[in-house]
């Protein structure tokens, strides 16, 4: 009897660590993905945040590591006709990357379809709502979301190229310099006109202020040149156990370094 | 240099270019033709097939270009008698007087076509009427990467 109830308590234990062992391993997702600028639970349940605007989680930003580059969209409209959007064709133009079968992604699909909605945004700003190609989503699902007087383009490239994490997305691109001056989880006009404001109140030269790589146009060996020195000026050098984070709690203990 | 292409026409974009080739729902029996738009300013959804809706958004720098496919009825009629898009445009081709739509400062010129044994018309605007040289330049530059193929029989 006594032999049972150790065994039991063995198995009761294991399993607890095990629970543990889980729940900490989610802890560690969620938390990068807040790291990526991603929303955690269901933002369509979230509360708007006042007239003219929905609930927005996280801050519209550039992360430093992220590439400042522009793409112009190749892809279909929901209707199959084939289409290429220019980013630098207009002053401003504001890409949001959605899904039709993304609850997450419905108040901004609303929020586009709403044309006082739109009448936040600044004049001269154009607004895209890009979606992954008919192989990964359905051209009618799509277009019964299309808000009218909405460009909607289909392709899958310019998630890749925009390296979208998800869905829903925002990017807004400065047509006359050819940078991005933003990204992020946006699923408010009213947030992102705030954005948009105060981009056109910067003068500076794009990416001035970021410091990273990718803001200064360099790509490449380029990059990784100014990468190394950098690190090297921050005392990093190779070898550096700092390099190698074994754990997330490595990476996300020292954000900033 | 994006990549344009459908229903037998694919388009080398120059640099900030954008466009699209639509086709219309079928209206009372006809038989829709391709239509292709191509611009160097955001092109509004809805653009009418000659450019309603997005030529009075053109900059003094801005250039549209319609290539409007017309039915196979018309293969062989006087108005197609010329082979071959043109590849460039003269200025001197550009005119106030040969827009559809008069907007004041722009010029335009239309010309009609057979290529690839489909029948066609180009139809251009230019932002600035003074500026019409530079701006032709750019359209012939567009031009030179505009492919028809011929249709299957």
């Amino acid at each position: 009897m006594l032999a049972v109830v150790i065994t039991l308590a063995v198995v009761v234990g294991l399993l607890g660590v095990l629970v543990t062992g889980l729940l900490r391993s989610h802890a560690d997702i969620v938390r990068a993905l807040h790291g990526l600028g991603a929303g955690v639970g269901d933002p369509a349940a979230a509360p708007r945040a006042g007239p003219g605007g929905v609930g927005v989680g996280v801050e519209l930003r550039l992360p430093a590591e992220r590439s400042a580059g522009v793409h112009d969209l190749e892809g279909t409209t929901p209707a199959g006709d084939p289409v290429v959007v220019s980013v630098t064709a207009g002053p401003r133009t504001l890409l949001a990357f959605l899904s039709a079968g993304c609850s997450s992604c419905a108040p901004l699909w609303d929020a586009l379809g709403d044309p006082a909605e739109r009448g936040l945004l600044p004049p001269g700003t154009r607004v895209v709502a890009v979606t992954k190609g008919p192989e990964w989503e359905s051209a009618g699902a799509v277009a019964s979301r299309a808000p009218a007087g909405v460009e909607v383009v289909m392709t899958t490239a310019a998630w890749a190229d925009y390296e979208v994490p998800g869905s829903p997305y925002v990017v807004l691109v400065d047509g006359r310099r050819g940078v991005r001056l933003g990204e992020g989880v946006g699923r408010g006009l009213g947030e992102i006109a705030g954005l948009i404001e105060r981009a056109a109140a910067d003068d500076g030269p794009p990416g001035a202020s970021r410091g990273a790589p990718a803001a200064l146009g360099l790509d490449g060996p380029a990059r990784e040149a100014h990468n190394d020195a950098v690190l090297r000026a921050a005392g990093v050098h190779p070898g550096d156990p700092s390099l190698y984070p074994r754990t997330l709690d490595d990476v996300l203990a020292h954000p900033e370094r | 240099m994006a990549h344009l292409q459908g229903r037998g026409i694919a388009v080398e974009l120059p640099p900030g270019f954008e466009g699209r080739i639509l086709q219309r729902a079928p209206v009372g029996g006809g038989i829709p033709q391709p239509v292709v738009h191509l611009a160097t300013f955001a092109l509004p959804p809805g653009t009418a097939d000659f450019g309603g809706g997005a030529t009075p958004l053109m900059g003094p720098d801005d250039v549209f270009v319609v290539l409007f496919e017309f039915g196979a009825e018309s293969v062989g009629r006087e108005l197609f008698r010329a082979q071959g898009l043109p590849r460039s445009v003269r200025p001197s081709e550009l005119s106030p007087f040969r827009l559809r739509r008069g907007i004041d400062g722009q010029a335009g010129g239309q010309w009609f076509f057979t290529e690839a044994g489909r029948p066609f018309t180009l139809y251009v605007v230019v932002g600035s009427f003074a500026a019409r040289a530079r701006l032709a330049a750019r359209v012939g530059e567009l031009l030179a990467g505009v492919r028809v193929e011929a249709r299957a029989a």
